[in-house]
């Protein structure tokens, strides 16, 4: 009988890809150990231990006050800048760590991007806010500049909308393609990790469905971490997520299993929108 | 494990999964009903009776329509999360199950009235009224585990199927000797091992029900875990 169907249906692959990760099984971009962060008197983040896996989406979630956007700030020494923050503990960066004395704060920075809440461009050009990064290294060679602002531009999705007007003032863009193109800036410099606190907080539906979007492509080639007031953002964008209240990390975690079963009663609590 | 339909800041969410919950068990209340009254019918051949069975099955099949509508709104409208998205599901199943089981009553009612027109079988009545007791109280106990989010119960009632299982193959095995001793009774002796096959069936509805509630408590899938295996204390909350 040749009509006989034979049916080779690959379950364990199908299996596999719904199988929660392992932080185990992941390289350490950054990690973090003992930190606690005090503004003053007041502790913000009471001993923090937590690694950043490379090439990953980690999502940080938490109340408002919880200490979510100062540890994301940490991992580019953006605090450095507060008067009164007081840090003890260590990040490692590679093995490097950030706090250690003689750490050249300024390379840190284009090594570790940051994207803040509300679209920051600089009042100058598409094209000169892309290259701005590049020119402050000291490139200024046309062809170099001209391939690094394409590709940011390609990265951060925007250069299909932008690439006839790249010399028009980058103010004259909507909210969603200001915060594109930040991001574009950001990745110019080829940094390795992306500090990306609120990034669609600002943004109508439709942008904030393109950042997300994005920071899916974005992972393939840098380690991400995201703040978001946006449960169903984090759930949507993170293979990782972290659940902190009150200056401690609650919970870290495989996504797919922090939302659909939670280890920890105040994560429950917090996630189906319960008094924690 | 706290209470499902409470303790949310938005009151609204509250109200939309405490409705789903009295939803599901009114549902279930019908479906007990539905099984207890089939049997009773067929035992005493009341042709009455089992039309009224035949009739809940248009109750059933709204409320079923009903639950699965508020399943999808929640679905769709709160993005539930953790225990709120494993409630929705849990229910949308066992929703399912329930269903079925008045499916299974509307034919047992179906083969009442067969053998209240065609006569009576000479054998079986003993064996559909000790199944019969089993399977309604499977599902009386899988709707209260639910109704008190008892793993334990949930756990002894799955359990139970296999008890049911057995008398089954007893019942099935005496009926076919006696069917070989007489032929002339085939017809009306196969009206009765429909009605057995459909106990039977009862009995693993109630415990799939059982196992959706033990995945909405648990967050484990114990589907395909052999009875043997199941127990009450997956990974405590």
């Amino acid at each position: 009988m040749s009509n006989v169907k034979t049916h080779s249906i690959d379950i364990s692959s199908m299996q596999r890809s719904q199988q929660a990760l392992r932080i185990e099984d992941e390289k350490v971009c950054l990690s973090v150990n003992n930190l606690h962060l005090y503004y003053g008197d007041k502790a913000a983040l009471k001993g923090v231990n937590m690694v950043i896996p490379e090439k990953k989406v980690t999502a940080f979630i938490g109340p408002s006050g919880c200490g979510k956007s100062t540890l994301l700030r940490c991992f580019n020494r953006m605090n450095d800048l507060v008067d009164t923050c007081r840090i003890t503990g260590e990040i490692n960066l590679h093995d490097e760590n950030i706090y250690a004395k003689g750490t050249d704060v300024a390379e840190l920075r284009r090594r570790v991007g940051m994207v803040f809440q509300k679209p920051n461009p600089f009042p100058k050009s598409i094209y000169e806010n892309v290259a701005y990064g590049l020119r402050i290294q000291g490139i200024n060679k046309k062809r170099l500049l001209d391939e690094t602002v394409e590709w940011a531009l390609r990265s951060a999705a925007l250069w299909d909308e932008v690439k006839d007007r790249l010399h028009e003032s980058a103010l004259g863009m909507s909210g969603g393609q200001q915060q594109r193109l930040v991001i574009a800036r950001t990745v110019a410099v080829k940094p390795e990790v992306l500090l990306l606190d609120e990034p669609a907080s600002a943004l109508d539906p439709i942008s904030t469905l393109k950042i997300e979007e994005l920071i899916h492509e974005l992972k393939n080639e840098f380690t991400i971490a995201i703040v978001t007031h946006n449960m169903q953002q984090a759930a949507r964008v993170s293979d990782y997520t972290a659940f902190m209240y009150l200056g401690d990390l609650v919970e870290f975690g495989d996504t797919n299993t922090l939302f659909t079963n939670p280890d920890k009663q105040q994560t429950e609590d917090y996630i189906t929108g319960r008094y924690g | 494990m706290k209470e499902l339909t409470t303790d949310h800041i938005s009151q609204q969410f509250n109200n939309e999964l405490e409705a789903l919950r009295q939803h599901f068990l009114t549902m279930g209340g019908v479906v007990e009903s539905q099984v207890q009254d089939a049997v009773q019918a067929l035992l005493d051949s009341n042709g009455s009776l089992a039309e009224d069975v035949k009739d809940q099955d248009t109750t059933v099949n709204q409320l079923d329509g009903l639950i699965d509508e508020e399943c999808r709104r929640i679905l769709a409208k709160r993005q539930p999360a953790a225990s709120d998205l494993r409630m929705i599901l849990s229910i949308s199943k066992a929703v399912s199950e329930l269903e079925r089981i008045g499916d299974e009553a509307k034919k047992i009612a179906n083969l009442t009235l067969n053998l209240v027109s065609e006569g009576e079988s000479p054998r079986g009545y003993v064996e559909i009224n000790r199944i019969g007791q089993m399977v309604s109280k499977m599902v009386h106990d899988a709707l209260d585990a639910y109704a008190r989010l008892d793993i334990e119960l949930a756990v002894k009632v799955a359990k139970q199927d296999r008890t049911v299982d057995q008398e089954y193959n007893t019942a099935m095995r005496s009926l076919v000797t006696y069917m070989m001793e007489d032929p002339r009774s085939i017809s009306r002796v196969i009206n009765v091992i429909w009605v057995l096959r459909s106990l039977e069936r009862i009995g693993d509805h109630a415990r799939h029900t059982c196992q959706h509630l033990i995945f909405m408590i648990k967050g484990v899938d114990v589907r395909h875990v052999s009875l043997n295996d199941l127990t009450a204390d997956y990974k405590p909350k």
